[in-house]
């Protein structure tokens, strides 16, 4: 696949959000003392003032037969008298050291096997896997209830298949994060270094699985206690008590006397939550979430729609369109205006990060990120997209608005066919039968230039060159006739000989439907070709703007002559082209108090740093800059 | 269609491993079949007799090829239990477990989906944070101690529902009855489904409400609700069908569980009361059959994957 640019560079990907869980601090503290109350109670039980657990209370008569809790018997007594707080505090003891027992042996068997095949892979891993795959397709516990049946249930045999039985679980955990980090730089130094491979292992891979295994190792932990407990409910425990065992017992008597079952099925509910708490919060450890931007907020109350003055079909005042971020809120779009007329194209130029695409984002109102506020007016054809009603906007978009985006494939659904995609946004927004539609849409895709487009209707769209997909883009965006059509980037991620095609076509289908075009790009010869007018944007405002001959023949703004003094031959890689001026683009949290461009403007004075340059006007072309004009002009 | 032939040779050979595990496990058990047939007051010879009759003389492998031959024609062997086939207490038995297993999926499913997606909408709202907590509660609870308080909740202290399903009728002859039975061993077998899938589905789909498509068809003007179910949800219900077919092999320990809880008259109960009767040909019946529901639940889901999913069947992934 083509390297795709990403254009919102400053923007987070906030993709990643961590499943909720509770928040590690008192709730991790509090479980990771229940844990060690259990510990020291498996431990210290024999040593604790406790009455005998198998004492019968009433013969001693110091217990009643069924006592509820109470303060003579904390958790009462049962059929027998017997303590039930002694017995839970007894069968604390043979769960923990099952559970330790097959956790350790399991865990360490499964890290070795999950290194093994994450770090020799090939055939090894291949068979490794393949073996965990089948035991992961066995529910356990029916194995485990077999086993049981046969042998009976004795610590000498639940723990060695209970141990194989959680092998799988760590090895695949242990072997994802092995091939994460064995290709990371430092193991291949090692490994060129000559260290053995053995050594490598051990030295350089261990302490880095040994977190996430460890992590695991809580979670299953608390998974051995419960199937220990489930096993005994259905008869098969162990011999000695446990809390399975307890409730196993006093199960039955539920009705008569219910805190023989629900005591002792608190406790372990409580260890084994304590157990995955503690789990997760190792985890977090290892796998540090980014903080959470604020949730969305609609922009404040409605302004007052008022058509703009000027003919044209979309005109821009005052956008400012900013968002929340871990590093502070980035304003992306900052007091942009701009028209653009019926029948004209214009390009938007910029580097990555210049505001382009937030641009573009900004007249949609459809944003990656969540926390978006836009500020100004985006009039089209009289209505203002930011304070319509949203039915009235939706009423716009896909139908007076047409939308082609950079990357054609991730662009389109990849689950439902063309024709459905395109069908869909006709009867989304007008009246036409299924069939019409159809009839259309096949239409529609001769238009744009696919070939036998009777049978590519029914095609998904990856089984599609990405010149045709960036074909069924367009159509989309066409299907309603739009009088407006926003591109970004719309041939970056296509192949040189293809790019040429799309723009021919975008231009050829603007004039028949006489729309007025807005073509985001970073390829200045793009603008060339195709733009009537052009803007060229920087940190997040409009630079520099005007018809594209006239700017591009005698560029004002010392950014815009950079960029073109830089603009190469075609020889180079497109991604390129405009990284030829050095330095970085400015910080949109916290932009430059002069212009913007100062940092990096070889003739940057005092006044430039200082002082925001005021629009001024040459001709027909608009620029920020104190110092204009004085370059070479081309 | 070469899928489908892949997905059945990989049927095929786990079926084949599963018999064979199950097989050699139960004539490794202790005790000796041939005696408790016979009986306390027979002698030795009677014994060896019926040993040789029942064909326990012979070599593993024929003896393996003998219970094949009779599972594929459906005789599971006889059951201690007044003599009856095994197949007959399976097959009475197996009804229950199926109702009892969709019921339980289709619970879990109908929770979780609309959770998910609210919470997906509002990551780290209140409603968000909540589920979370729950589903990492439920989690956290094994199956019985969910059934148990279920139990006393429900039928001890309401009384709203029956706290045992002894005397269960069939869904068609008394639905309202058949549910009321069959709702609380349902939500214990629902609830460990039910935080896995909002889970995951949540996940997925905030994943994909920041995709391109989802974009796109957002500044195409359609609704929420569009775009949700008709975009969004949709490649995510891919990942929520993996997942259940993946619960199978839970349901399946949970409907023992859940079964002999509520004294649902199921195959995990009847596995459970077989066990305890050294009752061997129905428990390996029993076995074998859990075993192959969640191989085929999980070939099914395979197909139907390849079905839905357009890149799957076009083998472009
Ligand atoms: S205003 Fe000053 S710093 Fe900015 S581009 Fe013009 S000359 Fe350079």
């Amino acid at each position: 696949m083509a390297t795709v640019e990403t254009n919102a560079a400053p923007i987070p990907e906030a993709k990643s959000f961590a499943p909720e869980r509770p928040k590690m601090g008192v709730v991790f503290w509090t479980s990771v003392s229940w844990i060690l109350l259990v510990i020291a109670a498996a431990v210290l039980a024999d040593l604790l003032p406790l009455r005998d657990p198998d004492a019968l209370g009433i013969r001693t008569g110091e217990i009643q037969r069924f006592e509820s809790p109470g303060v003579n018997a904390w958790f009462g007594g049962d059929g027998q008298g017997r303590d039930l707080f002694a017995q839970i505090v007894h069968g604390a003891r043979p769960a923990m050291v099952l559970s330790a027992a097959v956790t350790l042996i399991g865990g360490s068997l499964g890290v070795l096997i999950g290194v093994v095949a994450g770090y020799v892979r090939g055939r090894t891993d291949a068979v490794i896997m393949g073996i965990a795959e089948i035991m992961f397709a066995f529910p356990a516990i029916v194995l485990l209830f077999a086993v049981g049946a046969i042998w009976g249930i004795t610590m000498a045999i639940l723990i060695p298949v209970m141990a194989v039985l959680a092998v799988p679980s760590y090895a695949r955990i242990v072997r994802g994060v092995t091939i994460a980090v064995a290709e990371r730089d430092f193991v291949d130094a090692a490994r060129a270094m000559g260290a053995s491979q053995s050594r490598v292992v051990i030295k350089e891979l261990l302490p880095l699985v040994a977190l996430p295994a460890i992590a695991f190792g809580f979670l299953g932990f608390g998974l051995v206690i419960a199937t220990e407990g489930a096993l005994a409910f259905l008869g098969l425990g162990l011999e000695q008590r446990t809390w399975g065992s307890l409730i196993a017992g006093g199960q039955g008597l539920i009705r008569e006397a219910p805190h023989l079952a629900l005591i002792p099925a608190t406790a372990m509910f409580l260890t084994i939550m304590a157990f995955n708490y503690v789990g997760d919060g190792v985890r977090e450890l290892i796998d540090p979430r980014p903080i959470v931007v604020g949730r969305k907020r609609r922009a404040d109350g409605p302004r007052p729609t008022t058509a703009s003055a000027s003919d044209a079909l979309l005109s821009i005042r005052d956008l400012r369109t900013s968002f929340p971020t871990p590093g502070g809120v980035v304003t992306a779009v900052d007091g942009v205006s701009l028209d653009v007329r019926t029948g004209r194209t214009l390009g938007v130029v910029g580097e990555s990060g210049s505001g382009k695409t937030m641009l573009l984002r900004s007249i949609t109102g459809a944003f990656p990120v969540v926390g978006v506020q836009r500020e100004g007016r985006v009039v089209v054809d009289g209505t203002d997209l930011l304070s319509a009603s949203p039915a009235s906007r939706s009423a716009m978009l896909g139908n007076e608005i047409g939308v082609i985006s950079q990357n054609p494939l991730s662009a389109l659904n990849p689950v439902r066919t063309v024709g459905s995609q395109l069908v869909e946004v006709m009867r989304v927004h007008r009246a036409i039968s299924k069939a019409a539609a159809r009839a259309r849409a096949i239409e529609l895709l001769e238009q744009v230039g696919i070939p036998r487009p009777g049978r590519r209707v029914d095609m998904y769209p990856h089984q599609l060159s990405g010149g045709m997909q960036q074909r069924v883009t367009i159509a989309i965006a066409l299907a309603n006739e739009p009088r407006l059509l926003l591109a970004d980037e719309p041939t970056t991620a296509l192949d040189v000989t293809i790019q040429d095609q799309i723009l021919r076509l975008l231009a050829s289908l603007g004039d028949e439907y006489n729309m007025a075009v807005v073509l985001v790009t970073h390829d200045l010869s793009v603008v060339r070709g195709w733009a009537d007018d052009v803007a060229v944007m920087y940190g997040g405002q409009i630079v520099e703007s005007g018809p594209t001959s006239a700017v591009f023949g005698d560029p004002q703004h010392r950014y815009t002559q950079a960029l073109l003094e830089s603009t190469p031959r075609l020889d180079l890689p497109i991604h390129s082209r405009l990284a030829a001026i050095e330095g970085q683009p400015p910080s949109l949290v916290a932009p430059p108090a002069g212009c913007r461009f100062a940092d990096r403007c070889a003739g940057a004075d005092e006044r430039c740093r200082s002082e925001v340059p005021v629009l001024e006007r040459l001709g027909s072309v608009e620029f920020r800059c104190w110092h204009p004009g004085q370059g070479e002009a081309r | 269609m070469k899928l489908l032939g892949r997905l059945i040779v990989r049927l095929v050979a786990v079926a084949i491993a599963v018999s064979l595990a199950t097989f050699s496990l139960l004539s490794a058990a202790p005790g000796d079949p041939a005696a408790a047939k016979a009986g306390f007051a027979a002698t030795p010879e009677r014994v060896e007799e019926i040993r040789s009759e029942l064909g326990l003389n012979d070599p593993f492998h024929v003896r393996y090829a003998d219970w094949v031959t009779g599972v594929v024609q459906g005789d599971f062997g006889t059951s201690v239990l007044n003599e009856q086939p095994a197949s007959k207490l399976i097959g009475d038995a197996m009804p229950h477990t199926v109702e009892l297993m969709i019921l339980a999926q289709v619970i879990a499913l109908a929770v979780s989906i609309p959770a998910g997606i609210y919470s997906a909408q509002r990551p780290n709202g209140w409603f968000d944070r909540l589920t979370g907590a729950m589903s990492f509660g439920m989690l956290a609870t094994p199956a019985f101690v969910l059934g148990i308080y279920l139990a006393f909740i429900f039928a001890v202290r309401l009384e709203w529902l029956p706290a045992v399903a002894t005397d269960l009728p069939g869904p068609f002859d008394d639905p309202v009855e058949n549910l009321r039975q069959l709702i609380l061993p349902a939500l214990t077998l629902a609830a460990g489904m039910i935080a896995i899938y909002v889970r995951l589905l949540r996940t997925d789909l905030i994943e994909t409400l920041q995709q391109d498509f989802v974009l796109m068809a957002q500044s195409r003007g359609y609704s929420r609700r569009r775009v949700l179910w008709r975009h969004a949800f949709r490649p995510s219900a891919f990942s929520l069908l993996t997942a259940a077919g993946l619960a199978t092999a839970g349901l399946l320990g949970g409907a023992l569980i859940a079964e002999t809880l509520f004294a649902v008259p199921g195959m995990g109960r009847l596995a459970v009361t077989a066990i305890f009767t050294e009752d061997y040909d129905v428990v390996m019946g029993v076995v074998l059959l859990l075993s192959l529901a969640f191989v085929i639940a999980n070939f099914i889901v395979d197909a139907l994957y390849a079905v839905l999913d357009p890149r799957v069947r076009h083998g472009n992934r």
